[in-house]
């Protein structure tokens, strides 16, 4: 437990050098570049890109669970850039060692904005610093079978079967994305949740929440995108 | 922790950032296009975090059984110690006894376990001293909801005690302190007080 408290307090800690880097330790100039639109000749609304996240599936490849995420990335004036993510995340674990078994599959949503951090707004590669809001709402089934009372001898199980749950939870976003060539872009996204509000299983808590991972394990998450800039 | 340790850790991230930044900044100023080298470095660190942080760990809690605290009490309601040789034991499934508790000498308390699924436990409370020996019958009374931590640790039963029964030989009286039965075991769950035998 402490431990888990000191990785958080750490965690808490790069969050607010994030938000002092983006507001007070930058010099007056590069402040107002970084949030204030610039006169030029960059139209308002800049295109938009479509993003495919390759962590997720490389997960679900390797082991029990996984994401596929897509998202839709707003440019406005290359320094702000409303984003719309949605993904499909899913996990079915058969523990052999504990004998559970645990699934669920379901949609999750996030919506939120980034801001480029770079002086040079209209550079070809950029620098975010974001937040999120994401909701997802699955069912989960839970069974274990044959379990022995070591004292009283007795046998029996548990079973739940589309027990229906949410979770409502907050992200902030640090990220890199750099232009290949043409409208390519490839970058990492680099995310960190906090969770708001939840429903858990009846019978306990929630192992893996599609779109958040893991919970209780970390609060850590990033994605590797692969970028199409229209 | 003293205060230095506590600055250099607080910076230490921004400091990471803003290298970070100040090297694509650079990059956008030499108008030389992608540096792919630079692009690399600049992710090592991500990449690392992303490795340690996807390492698999057990997440199970220390405390993750489940059992019952009985603390006793004399009649004015102070901790008291019982002098007698104390064994409690109960019936399996198969009829055979099973001991829970094995000759405890001046006990204050002592933790029994609590059946998964039963509805009701019986436990068997033998008192015993040079001269005789007593047995008490306690029945305990409960409702069992099963209990999902992680797909790492093992599967528990929660319960909520409804009620507790009892013989009068040695035993005067048995008071429900906690109804709920969890991973919580800091507070007492019953509150037993003993006949003076002296």
């Amino acid at each position: 437990m402490t431990r888990q408290q000191n990785i958080s307090t750490y965690i808490s800690r790069t969050a607010i050098s994030l938000i002092l880097l983006a507001t007070t330790l930058l010099p007056a100039g590069a402040q107002n570049k970084t949030f204030t639109i610039q006169n030029d000749s960059v139209p308002l609304f800049n295109g938009f890109a479509v993003s495919f996240d390759l962590v997720g599936p490389a997960m679900q490849a390797l082991g029990d669970y996984g994401e596929f995420e897509a998202a839709l990335r707003i440019n406005l004036h290359d320094q702000y850039f409303p984003i719309f993510e949605m993904g499909y995340g899913c996990a079915e674990h058969d523990d052999e060692v504990t004998g559970i078994y645990y699934k669920t599959a379901a949609p999750y949503f996030k919506l939120g904005c980034d801001l480029n951090l770079l002086r040079n707004k209209h550079a070809p590669n950029r620098l975010y610093g974001g937040l999120r809001y994401a909701f997802t709402a699955y069912n989960v089934d839970i069974s274990r079978d044959d379990i022995t009372d070591p004292v009283w001898g007795t046998t029996t199980n548990f079973a739940v079967n589309g027990d229906k749950c949410n979770q409502h939870w907050a992200e902030i976003v640090f990220g890199l994305d750099a232009k290949i060539f043409g409208p390519l872009h490839m970058g990492w996204m680099f995310r960190y949740k906090r969770r708001l509000f939840h429903k858990d299983p009846s019978v306990g808590n929630a192992w893996y929440v599609p779109g958040y991972g893991i919970y209780g394990d970390t609060r850590l998450g990033a994605n590797f995108n692969i970028i199409i800039d229209i | 922790m003293t205060e230095d340790r506590l600055q250099i850790s607080y910076t230490k991230p921004l400091f990471i950032i803003m290298r970070i930044k100040s090297a694509y900044d650079k990059s956008e100023r030499q108008q030389t296009g992608i540096h792919i080298r630079q692009y690399f470095i600049c992710l090592f660190p991500f990449l690392l975090v992303a490795i340690i942080t996807g390492c698999s760990s057990i997440d199970c809690p220390v405390q993750n059984t489940v059992y019952t605290v009985y603390r006793l009490y004399d009649s004015d309601g102070i901790e008291t110690t019982l002098g007698d040789t104390l064994t409690i034991y109960t019936t399996r499934r198969n009829g055979t006894d099973s001991i829970l508790l094995n000759r405890s000498l001046n006990t204050k308390e002592f933790n029994l376990p609590i059946s998964y699924n039963d509805n009701e436990d019986t436990l068997f409370f033998e008192v015993k001293n040079k001269i005789e020996t007593l047995t008490d019958t306690v029945y305990i009374n409960k409702d069992n909801y099963p209990h999902f931590e992680s797909v790492d640790c093992n599967a528990s039963f929660f319960h909520d005690i409804n009620s507790v029964k009892w013989t009068r030989h040695a035993i005067d009286s048995i008071a429900i302190n906690k109804k709920s039965v969890n991973y919580d075991s800091a507070t007492e769950h019953f509150h037993i007080y003993f006949k003076n035998r002296n």
